[in-house]
């Protein structure tokens, strides 16, 4: 096997060795842990690059091997992998950076960052998953690897709300389970490949082929929190920052979102999917997930939950872009997968930074942090204004693109659920942005920590900033060659004409 | 190679929207407030320095960007860039302590807004530039934290997302329609497109809360009065024309003719204009008033847009009095609005000249003879002029752009006798007072060397009123005048008894 | 070459046994350490030598069936011995460091081990039913011993209980072996099997059969039959537990799939099936909702067992008059099912067993906080979890793959739902482990740190079984056609 051949499985590798190392590490081993972790993360972000290089010039590299009698394990890089393996790889580069300054001072850190790393390596693994078996594989791993990152606390809540993921998750893990070895006994070991499966598919598999794509649609709607399979993430909240963060950006909800676009593109095809009638309920299901998310974060007093409903209604806005049939909003989808990872993770780095410095945790308690913790306000606040699709950061390409593809699709209705969305998305960032810059503290801040020159701990305050500039920059610059709209176009391309 | 207009221009944009980084410094921070009225300055060379024509591909932005400048846009640049100078001027002077450095910050963020939605053709940086100006704006809006301004801005916002979204609907469906993402290719795609009415309505909703539209104004009197004296300014001289900039822009005007919708505007500037006048004259704030003013303006402003797209062959024409109109409305309603921020003086002769000063540029909106008013307004009849116009409601214009002067001057009248009340007798700080003299100097002086003469816009006939077409001029501004002796005299009566 | 390793192989543990016999607790083990290695290079070799020539057929003291005894070497048999050698020399490595040496009666555990793991490759091995009946009494006599030597009262009482339950099965296995031999004159299973395929099948046959498989059944645990198991597993010390769970269990199922395999076909019926196949799905369903309801740790991977051991009995239905390659893949799941069982099982008693041994206290909820202590052994008890969870890409998940394709394929779907709750009903029992030891207590409790070597080995055992299911294609490869004598000489 060459080189390229086993790029992907070396991508897969550094974070799971930097778990195992992380394990054996003693807790009081902080710099080399830290060091580990940060080299492990660059590492990772190198290779990637390279393949980003590679995919982009039309390399291949794929590697397999049987796994199971009649099931391949399979990894293999394509544009649409690659697109997620570099969000995990950017954003967990940063988020480590974050939680290492979180986390500062706290027990059982050994614990969390070994475990942070096997989240991190099964969302590569889900990147570079080869078949919907492998897909699965670590689909499941990162389940696994995420309890103890909810539960990380140890207090009753954390314990409750990891017990609550994990019904949800598991259930759900069950399902899809039950609908990929289905689809296996209807058609053998399917690969992911471009264009899909099905698209001669015959009449009389058409039923079950309806009925698996409902199982593996609510398999992955789980962690990708549709409604009216959302009610872990709200609870997750109780998680540390960083973990939040990692969950509704790049990891849990986002593996959701991806495995459901790989369905409806490499295993199904978005033709045959479209002939079987399962794009247009979906999408609807999609649209009313929007809506439902904001409307219940219009009502919440605690920073995160909001988020989390926030992030309900986000994923969804993948989902309907894959539900689009056409190239414009399928690519709005896809580009979402980016955009709402960057704006999210920012919003997260933002909430943790007022809970650690200021010991805020309820939206009451924000008045006027603006002047005392400007550069992570104005973070949260390029965060909030990216999220509602104000122009040019990447909420608005997303919406711009969604909105041309479902013109193009004759799905004019979705402009409606778009607008509507955004007001919502409105009525609850924009209060709070309000009470960021323009109302005066109300006496002390719950619980105010110093550190320094700065207004926080320089391992928080840098990576929320970052993200925030690359929400501006990614909306800016969307034209730009490797930007994630050319990148998500570049799919496209390569998922319609086949 | 880059031509100098590009340069120019991208640092016109460039200037303000990087100014805020001053705030990051304490030094920075401090100096911040002198440096305001350096900003608009290149905004000033371009739109008067460069010829019209030039274009700027910005091919990584957005969704592909192109800047350019016709002779449309150079006047709302031009108008932008003087209104916001002399603000700066003035804002120097008038600025407190309080929260300067955020002031600062979403003065330089709203300026790099409205500079950029006038040079911007292509759909996804004008739409940018609009929501940069709009959400910014509302940083100037409650600046002042009374619980008045936080209404006024919770009102401002809510009214400018419900647009800003219906302007997103609307590009959407437009640009959908033409497939194209320039606005230059929208309007005749939109006359053609099958959904040719949502998107007209949706745009001019979606512009018309930044124009005051009636019933789309609310938060005009309501924020106008709160803001800062050089905000109000901006916003009622500037930022009210970029929605006028919108529908311009987007609109199928010259395209196909649309009767109903020009009825509909029609009747809509007419409420506007009369409605405002009525609501105006009853208000005791004198800002208040001369937001009233703002909307009876634009109403007449609107008259003329509906008539543009009643009739389809009168647009060009039509085009170029509603851009002569809004660059006269801007400077002076500009200075109207600094001069209520200003101190007289001691000495009866210099009180009475600082009277006259914050007279003269209401006089002009009214139509005094020999200002920038006279002009207009002469422009605005000849172009709603009966003969050439055809469609129904056409015979009602004449009418309708008389009372719309005495609604002007009966406003002015009111905002200075408010004003009256209000004025403080103490020193002007010196920028501020020359911020002021400054836009009044602007309005009616500088206004007549303005590069008219070019082509496509004023051209024939001569503008200048001849001696007969005076007393078209004065007789309303004679009626406003005997109406207001009225209710001042019934007014003494009635506290009398 | 073929002759010494079987001989090592046979003997070996028998010899121990002996010698284990005449020594002390300490001394004993240092003689077993030895013995260990012994075995497993043994079964390697063994292994080896089969993977690449192919099974045989070897007649012990060069004396073939019917009148000497004639063992079966085929991949599947060398497969069980070199899992037993694994999790036997663990258990017994283990049990060198964690069992007291002082207590007098702790000098019996060798021998005990010895026989029984003698006992193990008998039964792997055999092909005739007594000789089958031989190593099965050997282990549970063995396995009695070594529940009784807990030492408790409530030891003794457990391994009466289990003794009782053994005898019972021997029992009625025995009198199923006689009626076979009556009716059919050889005690050899492929002499049966060959000799229905001649002659018609005469009436009453079925009944021995029946008969043979409930005694197993009830040897091995299966619902309803299962009362005895979780005590004498939950009271034994924790290599103990570890061994009875992971492998003597397995023995008795292991007759009966063969029996079931050769002679089901003609003998068995359809309802039979199902209705074991049923009974494997109950106790897969009460078994794991006991788990969660159970207030001791081992108790808790005792009931677990009861669980796992239900899905073992899906063989009989997914194997009865369906095709030739749903048959295979149920065959290959079962044996995956058998081996990460036993691997996995064997790492969490062994775990757990630390984990006890660090708070000093058997109870679930004394747990708390011990993640911060023990992290290595909690993270040992998950892996093996997730195996028991037969989540990927663990040798469970395998098993449950096969198994759910052949499910499918037969058109049973209703053993596709009992493999699903199954599934998360062991989520379920383990993170409520989880749950308790991530609970930070507001008192820091004094915890006993284990010997690291303690602590190594339940990962070992785990991470085998996590791993094979990523290279489960090459076991069954070795154990090509399982259960069969295609590789006869």
């Amino acid at each position: 096997m060459t080189l390229n051949a086993w790029l992907p499985v070396f991508a897969l590798m550094t974070s799971l060795v930097a778990a195992l190392v992380i394990f054996a590490l003693p807790e009081k081993g902080y710099r080399l842990r830290t060091a580990v972790n940060l080299g492990a993360a660059l590492v990772k972000l190198g290779l990637v690059v390279v393949m980003v290089w590679g995919v982009f010039r039309g390399v291949d590299y794929g590697v397999s091997f049987t796994m199971v009698p009649g099931v391949a394990f399979a990894l293999k890089a394509d544009a649409l992998s690659m697109m997620f393996a570099t969000l995990s790889a950017v954003l967990w580069l940063l988020t480590t950076v974050y939680a290492v300054g979180y986390l500062e001072d706290s027990p059982n850190r050994s614990r969390f960052f070994g475990f942070f790393s096997l989240c991190v390596a099964s969302t590569m693994g889900i990147a570079l998953a080869g078949n919907l078996f492998t897909f699965f594989l670590f689909y499941e791993m990162l389940t696994l690897s995420t309890y103890p990152l909810v539960v990380h606390r140890g207090t009753e809540k954390a314990l409750k709300a990891g017990r609550t993921y994990l019904i949800y998750t598991l259930t759900g893990g069950a399902v899809l389970l039950l609908a990929i070895a289905w689809l296996h006994g209807v058609e053998g070991d399917l690969p992911f490949r471009e264009g899909g499966h099905f698209i001669d598919a015959d009449a009389d598999i058409h039923l079950s082929l309806i009925l698996i794509f409902i199982l593996l649609v609510a398999g992955l709607g789980v962690k990708a929190a549709v409604f009216p399979l959302h009610g872990w993430l709200p609870q997750a909240m109780v998680a540390p920052a960083p973990v939040s963060a990692l969950l509704h950006a790049v990891a849990v909800v986002k593996a959701g979102a991806f495995g459901i676009v790989r369905v409806v593109y490499n295993i199904y095809g978005i033709e045959a999917s479209s002939l079987l009638g399962v794009l247009e309920p979906l999408a609807w299901l999609a649209a009313f997930t929007m809506l439902y998310g904001s409307v219940r974060a219009l009502s919440q007093v605690a920073l995160k939950r909001l988020l989390a409903f926030s992030t309900v209604s986000q994923v969804s806005y993948i989902i309907l872009g894959v539900c689009l049939f056409g190239p414009v909003g399928a690519a709005g989808g896809l580009v979402h997968l980016l955009h709402q990872g960057i704006m999210k993770i920012t919003l997260f780095f933002c909430a943790g930074n007022y809970a650690e410095t200021l010991g805020i945790h309820r939206i009451d308690d924000m008045d006027g942090a603006g002047r005392r913790m400007p550069g992570t306000s104005l973070a949260f606040t390029i965060g909030a204004f990216g999220m509602i699709g104000v122009p040019p950061l990447a909420g608005f390409i997303t919406k711009w693109t969604l909105g041309s593809g479902a013109l193009a699709a004759n799905m004019d209705w979705v402009i409606a659920v778009l607008v509507l969305s955004s007001l919502l998305n409105a009525a609850y960032f924009l209060p709070i942005v309000h009470r960021l810059w323009f109302r005066e503290p109300n006496g002390s801040w719950p619980r105010e920590r110093r550190w320094g020159r700065l207004e926080t701990n320089a391992w928080l305050f840098w990576p929320p900033l970052l993200t925030a500039v690359m929400t501006v920059v990614v909306g800016v610059l969307a034209s730009l060659p490797f930007s994630p709209l050319s990148w998500a176009e570049l799919i496209v391309l390569r998922e319609y004409s086949p | 190679m880059m031509c100098p207009e590009s340069v120019l221009v991208l640092l016109a944009v460039c200037l303000p929207l990087l100014y805020p980084a001053m705030a990051l410094r304490a030094e920075g921070a401090r100096a911040m407030r002198y440096v305001m009225p350096v900003l608009p300055l290149p905004a000033l060379m371009l739109a008067l320095g460069a010829e019209p024509g030039w274009q700027l591909e910005l091919p990584w932005l957005l969704n592909g960007g192109l800047w350019a400048m016709d002779e449309l846009r150079r006047l709302f640049l031009l108008l932008t860039a003087v209104l916001w100078t002399v603000a700066g001027i003035y804002a120097v002077g008038y600025l407190g302590d309080h929260h300067r450095r955020r002031f600062c910050v979403f003065w330089g963020l709203t300026l790099a807004g409205n500079l950029g939605l006038t040079v911007a053709v292509d759909v996804g940086s004008f739409y940018s530039f609009f929501a940069l100006m709009t959400f910014a704006g509302y940083g100037l809006v409650v600046h002042e934290g009374t619980d008045e301004a936080t209404y006024a801005g919770r009102v401002y916002l809510v009214m400018a997302v419900l647009g800003e979204m219906a302007i997103l609907a609307g590009l959407l469906l437009a640009s959908a329609a033409a497939d194209s993402q320039l606005l230059t290719d929208l309007p005749a795609a939109v006359a053609s497109a099958s959904q040719r009415d949502l998107i007209i309505a949706l745009l001019v909703a979606g512009f018309g809360v930044k124009a005051g539209l009636p019933l789309l104004h609310f938060w005009l009197p309501l924020a106008h009065p709160v803001a800062p004296t050089p905000a109000s300014a901006v916003l009622s001289g500037a930022m009210i024309k970029a929605g006028l900039l919108g529908w311009l822009v987007t609109l199928p005007f010259g395209e196909t003719a649309l009767p109903g919708w020009g009825a509909l505007m029609i009747v809509a500037g007419a409420v506007a204009a009369i409605g405002a006048a009525v609501l105006g004259v009853c208000q005791r704030i004198p800002k208040a008033v001369l937001a009233y003013s703002s909307i009876s303006q634009m109403g007449l402003m609107v008259l003329m847009v509906g008539a543009a797209m009643a009739d389809p062959g009168r647009a060009p024409v039509l085009f170029s009095v509603i851009a002569l109109y809004a660059l006269h409305h801007g400077l002076a309603k500009g200075s109207l609005f600094l001069s209520a921020g200003v101190s007289l003086p001691a000495g009866i002769m210099r009180r009475a000249a600082v009277w006259l000063l914050i007279a003269l540029p209401g006089l002009s909106l009214a139509g005094l003879p020999f200002t920038s008013g006279a002009l207009a307004k002469l422009a605005m009849k000849e172009g709603l002029s009966e003969d050439p116009l055809d469609f129904a409601l056409a015979g009602y214009l004449s009418p309708l752009m008389t009372a719309g002067a005495v609604a002007t001057l009966l406003l002015v009248l009111r905002y200075l006798w408010t004003l009256g009340g209000k004025l403080e007798n103490r020193r002007n700080p010196p920028m501020l007072a020359a911020g002021w003299l400054a836009s009044v100097g602007v309005s009616l002086v500088a206004f007549w060397w303005m590069p008219w003469e070019v082509e496509g816009l004023v051209k024939s006939p001569v503008w200048l009123p001849a001696p007969y077409q005076l007393w078209a001029l004065v007789w309303p501004m004679l009626i406003a005048v005997a109406l207001a002796g009225l209710t001042l005299l019934v007014a003494r009566l009635v506290k009398q008894r | 070459m073929t002759l010494w390793l079987m001989a090592g192989l046979l003997f070996t543990p028998l010899a121990w046994a002996v010698l284990t016999l005449l020594t002390d607790f300490a001394r004993g083990r240092l003689v077993t350490w030895g013995g260990i290695l012994v075995q497993v290079l043994v079964s390697l070799g063994l292994w080896l030598t089969v993977a690449r020539d192919g099974g045989f057929y070897y007649g012990l003291g060069g004396w073939d069936a019917p009148l000497g005894i004639e063992l079966r070497v085929d991949g599947l048999a060398v497969t069980f011995v070199l899992l037993t050698a694994v999790v036997a020399s663990a258990c017994g490595w283990h049990a060198g460091i964690y069992i007291d040496p002082d207590k007098p009666w702790h000098r019996y555990f060798w021998p005990l081990f010895w026989f029984l793991w003698s006992g193990l490759n008998a039964v792997w091995l055999g092909d005739d039913l007594f000789n089958l009946y031989v190593g099965l009494e050997l282990i549970s006599l063995s396995a009695v011993g070594l529940v009784a030597l807990g030492g408790k009262a409530s030891a003794l009482r457990a391994s009466l209980r289990y003794l009782l339950a053994a005898l019972l099965g021997s029992l009625a296995y025995l009198l199923g072996v006689a009626l076979m031999y009556g009716q059919f004159g050889t005690l050899s299973i492929a002499g049966i099997a060959s000799w229905l395929t001649e002659h018609p099948v005469p009436a009453g046959s079925g009944l021995a059969l029946a008969l043979m498989i409930a005694g197993l059944a009830l040897k091995t645990a299966l619902f309803p039959l299962h009362q005895w198991l979780p005590p004498a597993h939950g009271i034994a010390k924790s290599p103990v537990s570890a061994l009875l769970s992971a492998l003597v269990v397995k023995a008795s199922f292991y007759i009966a799939a063969r029996l079931w395999l050769e002679l089901g076909e003609p003998l068995g019926n359809l309802v039979s099936a199902q209705l074991v196949g049923l009974l494997g799905s109950a106790a897969v369903v009460w078994g794991s909702w006991l788990a969660c309801r159970q207030l001791q740790l081992k108790q808790v991977v005792a009931y677990s067992s009861v669980a796992q051991i239900g899905y073992l009995f899906l063989l009989f239905p997914l194997t009865y008059s369906v095709s030739e390659s749903v048959s295979l893949q149920a065959q290959q799941g079962i044996t995956l099912q058998v081996i990460s069982h036993a691997l996995a099982k064997a790492a969490m008693f062994l775990a757990a067993g630390n984990l006890i041994l660090s708070v000093g206290s058997s109870r679930v909820d004394a747990l708390a906080g011990v993640s911060r202590f023990l992290p290595f052994s909690l993270f040992s008890f998950g892996l093996a979890g997730v195996s028991l969870m037969s989540l990927p890409p663990s040798g469970g998940f395998a098993a449950k793959w096969l198994l759910l394709q052949a499910s499918l394929e037969s058109g049973q779907w209703w053993w596709v739902l009992v493999l699903l709750v199954g599934g998360l009903l062991s989520a379920a029992y383990v993170f409520r482990i989880f749950r308790a030891s991530f609970l930070e207590s507001p008192e820091s409790d004094q915890f006993y740190h284990p010997a690291r070597s303690l602590e190594v080995i339940p990962m070992i055992l785990a991470l085998l079984a996590l791993g094979l299911g990523l290279v489960s294609e090459q076991v069954l490869s070795v154990m090509a056609l399982p259960f069969e004598v295609e590789g006869s000489p």
